[in-house]
């Protein structure tokens, strides 16, 4: 019997353990030969990368009797995007972007409410602004979804502020990008047709199968497979309209070398990209940046005395969940004020 | 702005620096904070420590990524800031987030408390190039007096900033301004090499020094014109030194300097009446009994000179072993005595008074029952200083040049007085400083106090050590504990304040440290320092002192410029700021 280890801390949900077979179908695009890609190296084109990474949080859960005595929903939430600016060739300090708290009244959006202003004690402390935002149905579940929305939209919109345009035409030939950006989890649904690769850290999914999937475990450090396509939310058969329309690239790569005591899936990360519809090919850009991936990502992955989840929590990524949390404010705090704050309008006594 | 991650409280806090901004250990600076009331309250203070570091990470391996980077980081710049003052005194914390400036113009006059000194003088620079003024009156004995200096020799400069501050309380218009110029004095001991004797001579190389450091610093005025201060050598000087040893003419025993150096002497009448004799023993409590001895002699010596008033005492009932011709100016009533005109002469009596005459058993009078061993140690200890006394105690003179070679420390028209004193003995270097300090106070306790005598001693470990007394710790403990109120002000100095006694030190009101040992400065005497000063007077540099004053709760970093006055023969400029070659070709004219 071969004991190895799961690379994940054990208080995170299900770990490495378990893969669940894609329902859909996966193309080959790049190449019919399943065998290791080196890495090119990072291209002096590529000027900058952009970390763009997301953080929710809840603050309050709200109930509230309206006249007719029915109960509503609603919470004061907190969420923060926020990028990590560098230069892939260590030519400059990493700067965090655009860190900024906003803070949310989510309500379920029969019962209306006003913009709330939480003022402090002490003038130097700030105050705390919170923009409602309704949401549909009664759901329990349903203020955190509504930060959760907000808080990917705003993600989105960040990555696509920075992104470079990328053409995805097939025959372009110099199309790396200047500026690429990489976004924890995986691409957004919308539009493709900028430089965003998403980097799914926790792998669940099996894209590759059975007889594929061992080239993961004999993967080198910075190598990657090839380019792969896939249609999101395809579930096998009919594919309907609503879904699984977007097409997308992936591919895996490894960011270091994992002992030999570690699950055989430790340190390796799957990258994903947007893709034009129904393309036989791979543009040459989105074949750019998977070759320039494991270069980059061996570059950033952080080391696992620093971080239990290294490398694939990156480490810029980990200095901006860290200042996320910090600009969301102690919990503790928030919460004394909004309880003052209710007191101070009469709602608890 | 004061930072909200560390205490901030009335007496210290941390402010965090800007980006653009800097700042340095020993900057002033002044904060406002508000009351819940509306009414503020400004702070003043000192920085005593500034750091920075990466915020933001946790691990201190973290810097290489942030080179590399790849790790996003912001440095945090923070300084600590000792409160000097807070004003007014409502002792409520700055708040986290108040602005923290600079102190300068009057917000530095406040956070030095110079709006409290009615009479100021400079007593140095600081590190942003303002001058630090410091109180006269808690220096001239009118609300305290004295002041020390501690540091190592050779790097801390203790006589170099002792005479700057002279300098700057001469020149620096306090005097003026009280109408005291005319009668403030300074008495200089010079214990090392012949440094002080060129105290009136200009100093070739300070305008290259100073102007380097103008250079340097970017400064559009040298530190003399911030002080203040005339670029000028001391004005007024008496040089006085012991005589050559040796018979002959009395000639200052000095080598480098030629002339203007005036030798002095005791005569042995002087010596005898004037109970000089306590200041040869330097450890005279060391036995009861020879304390007993000494006064006993001294008070028969006392008698002995009577009240003659020529040079040499005369005694009837000893005849030296040689023979002496009859001097021509001999006196009739001196007929049948012999005359002591020799210190050797003394020793010689006062051995044959205790120890021979009455075949050894010696004149009852002056034996009272010592034992031999007491008296013998008593001889042994006068031989022990008879080589360094002789040429400075003698009767060998005609009464006009005694009178001509007095000593005379309040000589009209003479404001500095530098007393050499570095080429006697141990002892005999006691003996000088014990005899003149105990003249000048004695004098001053007749006379009252009309002016103000600063005095300035190094080595004060030697005169005054913390254990044993002498009466020459007497008398300098009699001027730190009442010379203040008569207008004597010790300038003392010494290596190690630890080892000197305690009342003395603990008397000045002014303390200043120079480069000190570090085990030296974690000692109770420098407890004044805060830690973070003691552990960086370790590192001071020449020209570099902190000074700390009764009205500024916290030392002081200043620096004070190179000595407009030779301190060596070679630093004279001789060729009165003219090229060498002008000068040459004057004297082959």
């Amino acid at each position: 019997m071969r004991i190895r280890l799961d690379p994940w801390p054990v208080d995170t949900f299900e770990g490495q353990l378990t893969l669940k077979p894609f329902a859909g179908l996966v193309f080959d695009v790049e190449t019919d030969r399943w065998a290791a890609v080196p890495t090119r190296g990072i291209p002096g084109s590529l000027r900058e990368v952009v970390v763009v990474d997301g953080k929710p949080r809840m603050e309050a859960r709200l109930l509230m009797d309206d006249e007719a005595g029915e109960l509503h929903l609603a919470a004061f939430g907190a969420y923060v995007v926020g990028a990590v600016s560098l230069c892939p060739h260590g030519t400059r300090q990493a700067e965090l972007q655009g860190v900024r708290a906003r803070r949310v009244l989510a309500y379920s959006a029969d019962v209306p409410l006003e913009p709330t202003r939480l003022s402090p004690l002490n003038p130097h402390t700030g105050v705390l602004d919170y923009e409602p935002h309704a949401f549909r149905g009664r759901q329990v579940e349903g203020p955190r979804g509504q930060v959760q929305r907000l808080m990917l939209d705003d993600e989105h919109a960040l990555s696509q502020h920075y992104a470079s345009a990328m053409p995805q035409e097939e025959g372009e030939t110099d199309a790396l990008p200047e500026t690429l950006v990489l976004q924890d989890g995986p691409v957004r649904l919308g539009r493709g047709g900028s430089a965003v690769v998403g980097y799914v850290k926790t792998l669940h999914t099996d894209y590759l199968g059975a007889d594929r999937i061992g080239l993961l475990s004999e993967l080198r450090c910075g190598e990657r497979t090839p380019i792969l396509r896939f249609r999101v939310g395809d579930r096998g058969g009919q594919v309907s309209d609503a879904e699984g329309r977007e097409q997308r690239f992936t591919w895996y790569v490894r960011l270091c070398d994992a002992p030999f005591y570690q699950h055989p899936l430790a340190g390796i990360m799957r990258l994903e990209m947007h893709a034009p519809e129904d393309s036989a090919f791979v543009p040459r850009a989105v074949q750019s940046v998977a070759d320039l991936s494991g270069a980059l990502l061996h570059r950033l992955g952080s080391k696992l005395h620093k971080d239990a989840r290294a490398p694939q929590n990156l480490i810029p990524t980990a200095a901006l969940e860290h200042a996320m949390s910090r600009s969301m404010g102690s919990l503790e705090l928030v919460t004394r004020r909004i309880r003052a704050h209710l007191v101070g309008q009469g709602v608890l006594a | 702005m004061v930072l909200g991650t560390e205490d901030a409280t009335p007496v210290a806090f941390w402010f965090s620096v800007l980006p653009g901004a800097s700042v340095q250990m020993d900057d002033l600076v002044a904060v406002r904070t508000r009351k819940p009331d509306g009414s503020a309250v400004q702070f003043y203070g000192i920085v005593d420590h500034v750091r920075t570091r990466h915020e933001g990470v946790s691990f201190d391996s973290d810097v290489q990524d942030v080179v590399a980077g790849l790790l996003p980081a912001s440095v945090s710049y923070a300084a600590r800031v000792l409160v000097t003052r807070v004003d007014p005194e409502d002792f409520i914390p700055p708040q986290p987030g108040d602005e923290v400036r600079h102190a300068t113009g009057e917000s530095l006059r406040l956070a030095l408390s110079a709006d409290k000194m009615d009479y100021a003088f400079a007593g140095g620079l600081l590190a942003d190039g303002q001058v630090l003024p410091v109180n006269y009156q808690f220096v001239n004995g009118e609300s305290g007096g004295h002041i020390n200096i501690s540091g190592i020799s050779g790097v801390a400069t203790k006589t170099s900033y002792a005479l700057f501050l002279l300098h700057s309380i001469f020149r620096g218009g306090v005097l003026n301004t009280r109408g005291e110029g005319h009668n403030t004095r300074a008495l200089i001991f010079n214990v090392k090499g012949e440094d002080l004797l060129f105290l009136d001579q200009p100093n070739r190389r300070v305008a290259d020094k100073e102007g380097t450091v103008q250079g340097r610093k970017g400064w559009a005025q040298g530190r003399y014109a911030r002080l203040g201060l005339p670029v000028e050598p001391f004005r007024d000087v008496q040089f006085l030194a012991p005589p050559r040893p040796g018979a002959g003419a009395i000639v200052p025993d000095v080598e480098q300097r030629a002339a203007g150096v005036v030798p002095f002497v005791f005569t042995l009448r002087e010596f005898a009446a004037g109970r000089m004799l306590p200041y040869v023993f330097s450890d005279a409590a060391a036995s009861l009994n020879l304390g007993f001895v000494i006064g006993n002699v001294e008070e028969k010596l006392a008698r002995l000179a009577g009240s003659d008033t020529t040079p040499y005492l005369t005694v009837e009932d000893w005849q030296p072993e040689q023979d002496v011709l009859l001097d021509e100016n001999v006196r009739f009533d001196e007929l049948g005595k012999t005359r002591l005109e020799t210190f050797s002469q003394l020793i010689a009596y006062l051995e044959f008074k205790l120890l021979d005459q009455n075949d050894g058993e010696g004149d009852p009078k002056w034996v009272l029952k010592q034992n031999q061993g007491t008296l013998r140690a008593f001889i042994r200890r006068l031989r022990g200083v008879q080589k360094h006394l002789s040429p400075l105690v003698r009767g060998d003179l005609s009464p006009q040049q005694a009178q001509g070679y007095r000593p005379d420390l309040l000589r009209k028209g003479i404001q500095t007085t530098v007393v050499d004193i570095h080429k006697l003995g141990a002892h005999a270097q006691g003996f000088v400083v014990g005899v003149l300090l105990r003249e000048l106070f004695e004098h001053k306790e007749k006379y009252g106090r009309q002016d103000t005598i600063f005095v300035v001693l190094d080595e004060l470990n030697k005169y005054a050590p913390r254990e044993g007394s002498s009466p020459i710790k007497d008398v300098l403990l009699d001027i730190a504990e009442r010379g203040r109120s008569l207008g004597i002000i010790l300038i003392g100095a010494q290596q190690t304040a630890s080892e000197v006694e305690r009342r003395i030190v603990s008397n000045a009101a002014i303390r200043v440290v120079g480069r000190l040992d570090l085990a030296e400065a974690e000692r109770p005497e420098y407890r004044f320092l805060p830690q973070s000063f003691r552990s960086r007077a370790g590192i001071l540099q020449p020209g570099t002192m902190l000074v700390s004053q009764p009205d500024v709760p916290n030392p002081v970093l200043v620096n004070y410029p190179f000595p407009a006055w030779a301190t060596r023969k070679d630093e004279v400029d001789d060729l009165g700021g003219r090229a060498a070659q002008d000068v040459a070709e004057d004297w082959l004219r």
